[in-house]
């Protein structure tokens, strides 16, 4: 099978995920108790008010008949009106959506940036002191909560010498970098122990490989041999580990938003389910399966352009 | 060349890692040095940035019942009258003054003169009868606050009849709500709809962006009718949900106030270089709500025996950190006609008891208290009950459910005890008064369904006699049955707490809520 067939059919593996998607997300929506009209006349709801708004956004209708109308409107290109903010989801899901894909794109190069020479420097002396160091202080990082880490570097890098701005997603490609440095580095440095430890490991088969002792005797050098021969070959299961990671961390970078009041997509998720606000969980739901479905094919597209020896039929 | 590429892709990885960090510490600006007080006197110019917890949800004015978004509306659009600084009385704004008729159901505004809306165009009397009358259709909004106006008259464009269906002692009271504020006639030849996505008004600031969730700005108003007001370039409402990344936003200059700080952190930042912790007198009060329909709430002595058991001390030392007063009343001190006489139920564990003996279940019984999840205050304040009332035999199981879940459970009576709060809308005590005693007024004497037809004549008549000491008298009466029937256990008046950054003056916050943006301004 070639790349693009195996892409096309991927791609087409996304129609029944994403209706699977819409039907889980807009039952389990609905099935909990809750009210939208109550969330929005607060104290205020009187009977009377709550019918209005009711007949209003159509939740008088059967469940089946409000799930048809979705369905339709999506089919449409349409995901509705946010009943909170009475704005089009599209356009609420989209505002939102650029700040997370920075904060996981921005935190998965810094990943890399760490992990790779970190693990390059465990495996070229498997046992010694390096490793273990190096094996050891990364999983700091996993144990560490997100907000403790993110108040830390707040406090120190913000106010304390004021190299970040304490919040915010900034404004232009600079500015982005520079606003999302820090929530990018707590995603980040909560992501590096398995990564490390992955290709650690991956690199410690390869260094064992008969084509890297031919090299040796060849008189390659260490840091050529590691990055042309070592981290070619033993870089594939760390993509999936990435992916793998990258994949939970859609929707999942929650508490690193809120805390440092990134406008992405997971507080717009956590705070429309809160306000019961339907049809903004249901697009967002939508969007997150969409998004995970892409970055494993990624994964594997991306196994192919590291490895040319891997087949799409496999 | 092969063995130059190949060390150069090797120092790629760590070059890039401290490339990344120079790039991003040098990337767009520093924040602004906190200032510090000055001694002169106002100074044009600056733009302000609150750290608000939560979005604002709408700006339409007669269907928005959520503060963050009432708060900015106001600076946006202004009502006839508006509240004094001090809560209690009205003070004309957009009218300069009034007649009344003799018998009480016609009232005669004339509006003040140059007042012009943001888009340059000047007021009149058919833009504030358009506004009025939205308000009063507004069936699912703020509808009911002008229940009583039978219709609006613009017989001259300086001049506004406002014709009553009955004598009507809150009419000013009602017309200072910021749902009663003027809008252009028509929305300017928009739908309703357009208009409140980017709202006109008379305010000292306008509209500029509001990006859902990051924040929502407004700018000065070129077309204020203060000469000289507002000082501000800008103000920006910002939506940060963390209690300590609001604290650390205003410590780091990035935020010049942080709305509602965490009470913890109340004490440490009186005494923080750089910032001003300001509590301001507010009309936030606490309940504890018992609802009438399960047993055995229905019994007087029982809600008594809860009301006199819970030390409200003890609840202001752990929830407020001190910073709060026990309370008395239904109505809090800082509404017009509040009694400091009302004897509310104070912490006396004897005479507990001995209300307790005097019930249908003079053993105790099993109850439950709702709470939302992720209110630490609620939680403790739950906590505190649950011990206080084991002395009774009353044996308490907390249940918390999601805010969503527990606010309509709650209204739907379908709790045992909970806890809520209230905070006043207008300088007047007539809509906490029916919402809160009258079951038929929609929300069932704040959700109880306490039913006292003597209390609910009293609350009515009130509302129709515009004599203030009658009035007084009456009030005086309501809050003195509401407090012996204990159909709620009054807990404690809360202030407002406010943190801003030292170089802020004029930050004025009423016991309402309401802010005037106009004089606030930012030193050097």
């Amino acid at each position: 099978m070639g790349r693009m067939t195996f892409v096309i059919r991927r791609l087409l593996l996304l129609v029944p995920t994403a209706i699977g998607v819409t039907i889980i997300a807009f039952f389990m929506i609905h099935l909990i108790p809750g009210d939208p009209a109550r969330t929005i006349l607060g104290i205020h709801a009187t009977p009377k008010a709550i019918a209005i708004l009711h007949r209003q956004w159509g939740l008088n209708r059967p469940l089946a008949s409000q799930y048809w109308l979705f369905m339709d409107r999506l089919l449409h290109g349409n995901l509705g009106q946010s009943l909170y903010y009475n704005v089009p989801v599209a356009h609420l899901v989209t505002s939102r959506l650029p700040a997370t894909l920075w904060l996981i794109c921005y935190a998965a190069v810094i990943a890399v940036v760490i992990s790779v020479p970190l693990a390059m420097i465990a495996a070229s002396r498997k046992d010694a002191v390096r490793d273990h160091i190096v094996r050891a202080v990364p999983l700091l990082g996993l144990g560490m909560p997100a907000f403790w880490l993110a108040l830390i570097l707040q406090t120190e890098l913000a106010v304390r010498f004021r190299l970040f701005p304490v919040t915010g997603y900034g404004s232009g490609v600079v500015g982005h970098l520079h606003s999302m440095f820090l929530p990018s580095l707590v995603v980040a440095i909560a992501l590096c122990p398995v990564v490390i430890r992955s290709l650690r490991a991956s690199m410690l088969n390869v260094l064992g490989a008969e084509f890297v002792t031919t090299a040796r005797a060849k008189g390659v050098g260490s840091l050529r041999l590691f990055v042309r021969h070592v981290l070619r070959n033993a870089v594939i299961p760390a993509v999936t580990v990435l992916g793998i990671n990258i994949g939970f961390l859609i929707g999942g970078t929650l508490i690193v938003e809120q805390v440092f009041a990134v406008p992405g997509i997971g507080s717009l998720m956590i705070n429309s389910i809160f306000q019961r606000d339907f049809p903004v969980v249901q697009a967002i739901a939508l969007v997150f399966g969409v998004m995970v479905v892409l970055v494993n094919l990624l994964t594997d597209v991306a196994y192919a352009a590291l490895d040319p020896r891997v087949r799409f039929d496999r | 060349m092969k063995h130059r590429t190949a060390l150069r892709k090797g120092l790629i990885a760590s070059s890039t890692a401290a490339a990344l960090v120079v790039l991003a510490a040098c990337g767009s600006g520093s924040p602004s040095s906190n200032g510090t007080k000055s001694s002169g006197g106002p100074v044009h110019g600056g733009n302000l940035v609150f750290a608000n917890p939560q979005d604002a949800q709408s700006m339409d004015e007669s269907t928005v019942f959520d503060n963050n978004s009432i708060w900015i509306i106001e600076q946006i659009t202004q009502p006839l009258y508006t509240v004094t600084s001090n809560g209690k009385g009205v003070q004309p704004w957009l009218a300069t003054g009034y007649t009344e008729s003799a018998n009480h159901l016609t009232y005669t505004f004339t509006l003040r003169k140059g007042v012009k809306f943001s888009t340059g165009k000047v007021m009149t009397s058919a833009d504030v009868k358009f506004s009025l009358e939205q308000t009063m259709a507004a069936s699912a909004g703020w509808g009911y606050i002008d229940a009583a106006i039978k219709s609006v008259g613009d017989p001259s464009p300086s001049t506004v009849v406002v014709n009553l269906k009955y004598p009507w002692a809150p009419l000013l009271a009602d017309l200072s709500l910021f749902a009663n504020g003027i809008v252009p006639a028509g929305y300017g030849g928009k739908t309703a709809a357009q208009f409140y996505q980017a709202p006109v008004g008379t305010g000292p600031f306008k509209w500029d962006y509001w990006h859902k969730g990051q924040g929502l700005k407004l700018v000065k108003n070129p077309f204020y009718w203060q000469p000289g007001l507002p000082y501000l370039n800008s103000v920006t409402w910002t939506d940060v949900p963390s209690d300590n990344t609001r604290e650390l936003q205003v410590k780091g200059g990035q935020a010049q106030i942080d709305q509602f700080p965490a009470w913890s952190t109340v004490s440490a930042l009186k005494s923080t270089p750089g910032v001003d912790m300001d509590l301001f007198n507010s009309t936030e009060t606490n309940y504890l709500a018992f609802n009438e329909n399960v047993k055995p709430f229905q019994d007087v002595h029982v809600r008594r025996a809860i009301s006199l058991a819970i030390n409200r001390n003890a609840l202001v030392n752990a929830v407020l950190f001190g910073n709060g007063k026990p309370a008395n009343s239904l109505f809090p001190p800082q509404v017009p006609y509040y009694d400091s006489s009302t004897p509310g139920y104070q912490y006396n564990l004897t005479q507990a008891k001995q209300q307790m003996a005097a019930s249908s279940v003079p053993h105790g019984f099993t109850t439950t208290i709702l709470i939302p999840s992720g209110n630490d205050d609620y939680a403790t304040i739950a906590t505190i009950v649950q011990n206080e009332l084991k002395p009774l035999g009353i044996k308490i199981n907390v249940q918390t459910l999601d805010p969503n879940t527990a606010n309509a459970n709650f209204q739907s009576l379908k709790y045992d005890m909970s806890l809520t709060l209230w905070t006043m809308d207008i300088p007047d005590p007539d809509e906490l008064a029916t919402f809160g005693l009258d079951p038929k007024s929609g929300a069932k004497s704040f959700f109880t369904d306490y039913d006292n037809p003597t209390v609910i004549q009293d609350v009515h008549k009130a509302e129709q006699i515009t004599t203030p000491s009658v009035r007084q008298s009456l009030y005086n009466v309501v809050q003195t049955d509401a407090a012996q029937d204990a159909f709620m256990a009054f807990l404690y008046y809360s202030p407002y707490p406010y943190v801003t950054t030292s170089n802020v003056h004029a930050f004025d916050v009423t016991p309402l809520g309401n802010y005037h943006m106009q004089d606030v301004w930012i030193s050097k």
